[in-house]
């Protein structure tokens, strides 16, 4: 049959494994950690690059989304000057157009001596301009009817008919019946090219219908309609990239889109988005080097890596606050184990005592005057020891609950020393004990409580003294509100590594002056009254010189 | 103490809100406000012995006839394709009336025995549309019509026999007469030719004759034709020729010279004069100061409005049709705060009998007063308009919504106004400004408004707005404007150029593109299109003025939220520019509510639809200028 020892048990080897344990699963983690991070940003790499391309390619849809249908607010009234203020709102904003032409166009069923006819539908330039930064003025007028220096050229010209064609398919075909969509608007009026929109301005339904009329229909001449049409030149090398990831990629670059790159080191992480629209022959070309993207990855590992680490010391630390409370209660656990070792044996004395006088009370036949004042005696002081031992105990208890009540008075000091001082010089007459009281007559407090204080300081000072010299001097001073009561001996002194300890229950410096009769109550007493009576309590001691003790309690009257 | 002086207090609150809420008037529905009348249209026949009128059936609009006395009512048309456009009493036995189908097209002209016997289609088109020349008495059985059927932009004169149908070509039109006129024998004798910008009036003594130009004037000054003398010598006409505003007058057949001024008013155009045919002169004139008012010429008449302003007092009266004798009436009437009923009339014995109310759902204690206002504006000219205020609610710091008038030149009138009434139910003070430009106080206002949209035409209704802050009606922080058509394009207007002033605002039909509302005039009107160009402005030569106006280019300037109301085949305003507009707007992130309807054009016909954009209208009005 096993036996369990019923003692508090420590298992250092657990602790140990605990912490191995974690250590290592932090060690996992953050080997994890880095790893998914890596490639996190290695997928950061490859997906991010669409809002760059969003970004870059904005102003390109403001373009042609807003700006390019604005032409048709103007319902084919555009003219030179006014074509030349629309084309500088253009310039001014979107740097990525470089060149724009503007044919002013007329429809009719006259002929025309430029343009396309179909049936007797003809669209025609009336006057081609073009713009680009800083043109020189007499190079805008490209074409203009009756001007023979302008003339109409097929490179002009060429963009205007391939528009105008389409449009005369579309009019043929019409149904004026119901609304234009979307799909029509795209199809017949814008024309999208390699680095070059064309657009041509809407007319409504009903112009539709005349149009149609023209074509089809023999009428008399008709007025001239007019008609505007436009050929932005874009250049996507102008396209401002707007990096929005540049811890990503550490340069992005417009290139045409059968680019590859030629340094094709290891070194060099790539990617590449092709660009749509008028740009379509052009590419996003990502690039990053590793390091530049390790540096990338530490940056994002870092703050990972740090609360992992904290979240371990975390864990560390708690483990140890609990071995820290487990070593408390065990220190308790003793001192409670050795308390009632010492308290059976306190109580063991009187009782070995008393039990030796009853019997030799009982054994002897006859019991002389001297006999029997001694058993008296001894049966009487005994009986005090156990009472006086157990009145301690009990306060203590009481104390300790808050469960007696302070009961104040008006104590004349000097009174109250005196009586002390002369019980104590016919207890102890080789004790040398003094008083001086300054600044302070009366005090109102427990007397009670203050003499169990007093007794239980004078009792350890005589107790701790070497038998040839046991002074102590009691000084009482009243500094502002408070009241001082300092204790000094010529004691053996406390070592200082006890001094923080004297005070707890239980606890004795370990000497030859208590091998007996102390409990480890005694100061635990007085600071727990202290504490009562909102006062404190603290000590200086020189080991081999001695003690002092001073009590600073609130002074009231 | 204090306990009962907080619940003293909890208690005034409460009835004061009480009090207040009793106050206001209950919501009346929607659709009692933009209900169609029942029966319209009441005319007597010559003989003064039936009354005929017009009343909704199935959707369409059929003619009845019934006694003076309101006894035997037939139903003479049931047409279920086409709807009744005008009609007329031929004789005392039948009616004329013209039938046109959906979108002005597939017209015809019907005749039809007052017994709804010998139904006849006597002109029928299907392409080309029938204007009526003649539209009271026939004569000898003939009426005179214009066609467009040989040349789709010009009308030429016809005279059509009721009974056999026969149409027989009277004047062909050498491509500039624009109006014809009949005289009262049913004579092709007067008409006006018109350059667009240049108009002459053209008159002959007998139809047999050539025409000779009268007078030729530009198309600011006015010169309007309302009949002849009985002696052939003179043509009675509104004319604002060498005047500020429009006088009655007797012009010279021949020279064109003025005779006389019969009327004129000194500070607002006359804007009618009635002739009796019975009695072959003028009987009264009519003008339009704050409300419509009438100089007597024939004291007959006279006495005939007398008697009739004792038995309706405050009321607007017209007299909308007679016998030939003159001895039987039919009376319209309304006011500010009532739609208004038709009544017959007999003068002889003052004996006037209600036929039918215009709208009977609505109580006329409901409904809001509209007062007459003017203010001077910052160049100091005196403007006029129209204050709505809501019942039962203190007459300051009120919610306003300001509704620019739909056509930039007609006038707001005193009178009911569904639109008005509804919004002063729902609580606010409702502001109509007669702004410069606006046709009634004369040629100067009127052409002051020229090339002036968004320009001073706007400021006027700025200044009218600020009026109202500045009397305290208006609460500053909750003003709203809202218009249809031209009053949308203000509306839009007012919220790009004045974002300060306007919480926000609703257009509907608005014209968002001056350069797109000047593409409306067919290039064939040349000479129209002058004329606009010299109104509105010319959109080659003022680009600056347009693109400076046009609430399409300023989206980036609106602020506030907007609410725009659009028809898909709208030629007026462009759909696609109307998207491209609602979509940079949402885009800045400014609220839009936008209703957008497939089947209709500029104006909603379809009830439903235009119910959904008052409901709409409401919910949007309410959100926005709630007191917060």
């Amino acid at each position: 049959m096993k036996h369990y020892q019923q003692t508090y048990r420590k298992n250092f080897a657990l602790v140990i494994i605990f912490l191995i344990l974690i250590t290592a699963a932090l060690g996992g983690t953050l080997y994890t950690a880095y790893n998914f991070t890596a490639n996190y940003v290695e997928n950061e790499f490859a997906s991010q690059k669409i809002e760059v391309l969003e970004e870059t390619i904005k102003p390109y849809n403001d373009f042609f989304q807003n700006k390019i249908p604005e032409i048709s607010f103007y319902q084919g009234y555009l003219d030179s000057t006014q074509a030349a203020k629309y084309i500088d709102t253009i310039f001014r904003k979107f740097n990525f157009v470089d060149r724009v032409v503007f044919y002013d166009a007329t429809i009719s069923n006259r002929t025309f001596s430029e343009g396309i006819r179909v049936n007797n539908f003809s669209l025609g330039p009336k006057a081609i301009y073009q713009f680009s930064r800083n043109i020189a003025p007499d190079s805008i007028l490209v074409f203009k009817e009756n001007v023979a220096t302008k003339p109409f050229s097929l490179k002009s010209g060429d963009e205007f008919n391939k528009m105008a064609l389409k449009f005369s398919g579309f009019i043929e075909l019409a149904d004026t019946s119901r609304v234009l969509n979307d799909s029509d608007r795209f199809n017949v009026f814008y024309s999208v090219m390699s680095k070059r929109i064309s657009y041509m301005n809407i007319p409504r339904r009903e112009e539709i219908k005349i149009y149609k009329d023209l074509m089809l229909s023999n009428q008399s001449l008709s007025p001239m309609y007019e008609l505007d049409m436009f050929s932005f030149y874009l250049d996507p090398l102008k396209l401002r990239i707007k990096n929005t990831k540049p811890e990503l990629y550490e340069s992005i670059n417009i290139k045409p889109l059968v680019y590859e790159s030629l340094e094709n080191t290891s070194e060099i992480i790539s990617n590449d988005l092709p660009l749509s629209g008028p740009f379509s022959d052009y590419k996003l070309y990502f690039s990053s080097s590793k390091t530049f993207l390790r540096k990338e990855i530490n940056a994002r590992f870092l703050p990972i890596a740090g609360g992992l680490i904290i979240s371990y010391f975390i864990l560390v630390l708690i483990a140890y606050l609990i071995f820290r409370n487990l070593n408390i209660n065990s220190k308790l656990f003793k001192l409670q184990y050795d308390f009632i070792n010492n308290l059976t044996h306190e109580f063991k004395t009187p009782v070995s005592v008393i039990k030796i006088a009853g019997n030799n009370i009982r054994s002897a036949s006859q019991l002389s005057d001297r006999e029997r004042i001694h058993y008296g005696k001894i049966l009487d002081e005994e009986a005090d020891k156990l009472n006086d031992l157990m009145n301690k105990l009990l306060s203590f208890t009481q104390i300790e609950n808050k469960a007696i009540q302070i009961k104040p008075e008006n104590i004349n000091l000097e009174v109250f020393c005196q009586n002390l001082i002369d019980s104590y010089r016919v207890k102890y007459p080789d004790f040398d004990i003094s008083y001086m009281i300054r600044g302070v007559e009366y005090f109102r407090s427990d007397p009670v409580l203050l003499g169990s204080i007093f007794q239980n300081l004078i009792d350890n000072a005589y107790k701790y003294s070497r038998p040839d010299n046991k002074v102590l001097k009691i000084k009482i001073t009243k500094i502002k509100k408070q009241l001082f009561i300092k204790f000094s001996d010529r004691g053996i002194g406390i070592p200082t590594k006890d001094l923080n300890n004297i005070f707890e229950k239980f606890f004795r410096v370990q000497n030859e002056y208590n091998q007996q009769g102390s409990v480890g109550l005694g100061l635990a007493f007085c600071k727990e009254l202290v504490k009562f009576m909102h006062g404190n309590i603290s000590v200086k001691s020189v080991v081999g010189k001695g003690s002092e003790f001073t009590i600073e309690l609130p002074y009231e009257l | 103490m204090q306990l009962l002086r907080n619940y003293l207090f909890l208690f005034v609150i409460l009835t004061t809100a009480a009090c207040s809420y009793e106050g206001s008037v209950e919501r009346i529905p929607l659709e009692k406000f933009f209900a169609a009348p029942l029966k319209t249209s009441f005319l007597v026949s010559p003989d003064g012995k039936f009354i005929s009128y017009l009343k909704p059936e199935n959707n369409r609009i059929h003619i009845y006839v019934e006694t003076w006395d309101g006894k035997n009512t037939i139903q003479l048309t049931c047409d279920t394709n086409r709807s009744i456009s005008n009609y007329f009493w031929a004789s005392n036995n039948e009616i004329l009336y013209l039938n046109t189908g959906p979108a002005n097209k597939d017209a015809a002209l019907v005749a039809v025995k007052i017994d709804g016997t010998n139904n006849r289609e006597l002109l029928s088109t299907t392409d080309s549309r029938i204007r009526l020349i003649t539209t009271s008495r026939v004569f000898d059985d003939h009426v005179l019509v214009a066609l467009n059927k040989r040349d789709s932009t010009v009308f030429d004169a016809y005279r059509l026999n009721i009974q056999t149908g026969k149409l027989a070509l009277v004047f062909k039109n050498p491509g500039n007469i624009t109006k014809w006129y009949s005289d009262p024998v049913g004579k092709l004798r007067m008409a006006i030719a018109s350059d667009g910008v240049n108009e002459t009036l053209l008159y002959r003594e007998q139809e047999s004759q050539a025409f000779n130009s009268v007078i030729t004037n530009n198309f600011k000054t006015t010169i309007l034709p309302l009949g002849f003398s009985a002696d052939n010598t003179c043509i009675y006409a509104l004319s604002n020729q060498n005047r500020d505003k429009m006088a009655l007058v007797e012009l010279d057949c021949k020279t064109g010279k003025e005779h006389k001024t019969i009327y004129n008013h000194p500070d607002v155009d006359v804007s009618d004069a009635t002739f009796s045919v019975n009695k072959g002169k003028l009987v009264y004139a009519g003008y339009e100061t704050w409300t419509k008012e009438r100089h007597y010429l024939d004291d007959s008449f006279k006495s005939i409005f007398n008697k009739l302003e004792l038995l309706l007092p405050n009321t607007e009266i017209r007299l909308s049709s007679s016998d030939s004798a003159e001895s039987k009436f039919i009376v319209r009437t309304y006011t500010d705060r009532n739609p208004g009923s038709f009544y017959r009339y007999t003068p002889s014995t003052n004996k006037l009998v209600k036929l039918s109310d215009v709208n009977p759902s609505l109580l006329i204690e409901d409904m809001a007063e509209m007062k007459p206002v003017s203010f001077k504006t910052r160049d100091s000219l005196i403007v006029n308009g129209y204050l709505t205020l809501p019942k039962g609610k203190n007459k300051e710091n009120l919610p306003v919504v300001v509704i620019p008038h739909s056509s930039s030149e007609s006038r707001n009138s005193w009178g009911y106004n569904s639109e008005v009434q509804f919004l002063a139910n729902r609580g606010y003070a409702v502001f109509q400004v007669n702004f410069r430009g606006t046709k009634g106080y004369g040629k100067k206002f009127w052409t002051a408004g020229f090339k002036e949209w968004g320009g001073k035409m706007q400021d006027d209704i700025t200044d009218g707005v600020r009026w109202l802050i500045s009397e305290k009606i208006a609460d500053p922080k909750r003003i709203a404007i809202y218009g249809y058509s031209f009053g949308g394009f203000s509306a839009l207007h007012g919220l790009f150029s004045r974002p300060d002033l306007y919480q926000c605002g609703a257009s509907y039909s608005g014209f968002t593109n001056l350069y797109t509302y000047l593409k409306d005039i067919p290039p064939y009107f040349r000479p129209y299109q002058q004329m606009y160009y010299e109104t509105v402005g010319n959109p080659e030569k003022d680009s600056e003025y347009f693109r400076a106006v046009s609430p399409v280019f300023h989206t980036d300037k609106i602020k506030v939220p907007v609410l725009i109301a659009q028809g898909a085949r709208d030629p007026r305003v462009n759909m696609n520019e109307t998207n491209q507009f609602v979509k940079e707007l949402k885009k800045k992130n400014v609220p839009v509510t936008y209703i957008l309807k497939e089947d209709e054009a500029h104006y909603f016909r379809n009830i439903d639809n235009r119910l959904e954009f008052y409901r709409e209208l409401e919910v949007f009005l309410d959100k926005n200028l709630s007191r917060k």
